[in-house]
């Protein structure tokens, strides 16, 4: 797994890539939590979750996300997960995450 | 090993109404459009072979019972009500030369996994030898207060058989009838256990019932993907879909199709078979859920194939 970060036009984009599971459920747990304390010190609204490059995510993952949503929720921030691929698309119906999680189709930024 | 589930429903038995009835039947006729159909056999080839299963068949509502048939004596997994249909089987059986003694394993105490005990028949059987292994030291308590009189008009000293309880201790293996069998502690309301079983040939069964695994206690699943380990059959809790378990049904003691999945294939395991079906779902709702749990396995699989089995009420597995 790799996880980068950059900021674009008041939004922290968040991109991860590769899997995630059992393996590396603790190192994207780490990065999410870290990232979610870099928006709000910075005073950010939304943190955008780039998954165009991640090739799948199990409930170890998604489960991560519940706990980063949490984070997020008290420190004001929106969470969008952004283009997700079938795989992943999937996924987030079959566990029925699409219904937790705002999803964009793209990583779009408004810029 | 066999394993015979009696009741695979969770938290409250339910029944078939009669627009559902009427809603399969006619899925069925409109399938039959075309075919000749002119013998119960015909018939019976037709529903096998074109219809689904929540057309053809019913998971059935009867809460949880599994029955593993390993040895001379019978193995019983919970008490719910589809123990009264073990209960009519085993006394057939017994008439026809079975031993007549029954070893229970009590996952917890709870309604709906103990409310068949006060209709189990052999339990008035004064040749019965019942044994209810638990590791709730409580279990007798349980047992005798809901048989008594502002709940049910038999008390449970009335009963004929031989009762007798056994206390199991978490992670102690202890063998009966040529089955070893140890006990995993798991997250529910008052706990719940998980039971491992492993005949002298190797085989082994795992009843992981009313276990919920939760968002913030991620580490602590390496004690389950232990018990779990190679197990040819793994019966799981799966009543809630993941979003739910982590939101509004939090706390609520219960798992999901997906982490069961995932805790499966992280032990290697052979089958899992879903289990302990939300009351509110109907048969449809039930294979959809079957349905995306093959295809969850099939997208996240790094090894091995799961065989994923979707538990209901009259399903035989032969190991």
């Amino acid at each position: 797994m790799d996880f980068s970060c950059r900021s674009a036009d008041g939004i922290l984009v968040a991109a991860v890539e590769g899997r995630i599971d059992e393996s590396t459920w603790e190192a994207f747990a780490e990065r999410m939590s870290a990232v979610i304390d870099q928006a709000a010190a910075e005073k950010l609204s939304e943190l955008m979750l780039d998954l165009s490059a991640l090739d799948y995510m199990s409930s170890r993952g998604l489960r991560v996300l519940t706990m980063a949503k949490r984070q997020a929720d008290a420190a004001g921030l929106t969470i969008t997960l952004a283009a997700p691929n079938d795989v992943m698309r999937e996924i987030l119906a079959i566990s029925r995450y699409d219904k937790l999680f705002h999803i964009s189709d793209s990583v779009d930024t408004g810029q | 090993m066999i394993v015979r589930f009696w009741g695979t429903r969770g938290s409250l038995p339910v029944a078939l109404k009669a627009d559902a009835v009427r809603g399969k039947i006619a899925r069925a006729l409109v399938a039959a459009n075309g075919h000749s159909i002119t013998s119960l056999e015909a018939a019976d080839a037709f529903i096998s072979g074109e219809l689904d299963f929540a057309t053809g068949g019913t998971y059935g509502g009867a809460t949880a019972c599994v029955e593993i048939e390993s040895g001379d004596s019978f193995f019983v997994c919970d008490m719910g009500s589809g123990l009264r249909q073990f209960g009519l089987s085993a006394m057939k059986r017994c008439a026809e030369g079975h031993q007549r003694t029954f070893n229970f394993f009590q996952s917890h105490l709870h309604w709906d996994h103990i409310m068949g005990f006060p209709f189990f028949v052999p339990a008035f059987d004064p040749a019965a030898k019942i044994v209810i292994h638990s590791a709730h030291p409580d279990a007798e308590d349980a047992l005798r207060r809901q048989q008594e009189e502002i709940s049910f008009p038999v008390p449970f000293d009335w009963l004929r058989a031989s009762i007798e309880f056994v206390a199991m201790v978490p992670g102690e293996p202890i063998e009966v009838d040529g089955l070893k069998v140890v006990a995993e502690k798991q997250a529910h309301s008052h706990d719940s256990y998980g039971y491992r079983f492993t005949d002298s040939r190797g085989q082994t069964v795992v009843f992981s019932t009313d276990s919920e695994h939760k968002a913030d206690n991620m580490k602590d699943e390496a004690a389950f993907i232990t018990f779990f380990r190679d197990a040819d059959l793994v019966i799981c809790d799966t009543m809630y879909s993941l979003a739910d378990s982590v939101s509004m049904k939090e706390d609520w003691g219960h798992s999901s199709n997906i982490v069961a999945i995932d805790l499966c294939h992280e032990a290697g395991a052979k089958r899992l078979a879903l289990f302990h079906h939300e009351p509110t779902y109907d048969d449809g709702d039930i294979q959809r859920m079957h349905e995306e749990s093959i295809r969850y396995e099939e997208l996240t699989r790094d090894g091995s194939a799961l065989e994923v089995l979707c538990a209901y009420d009259g399903l035989e597995i032969r190991l």
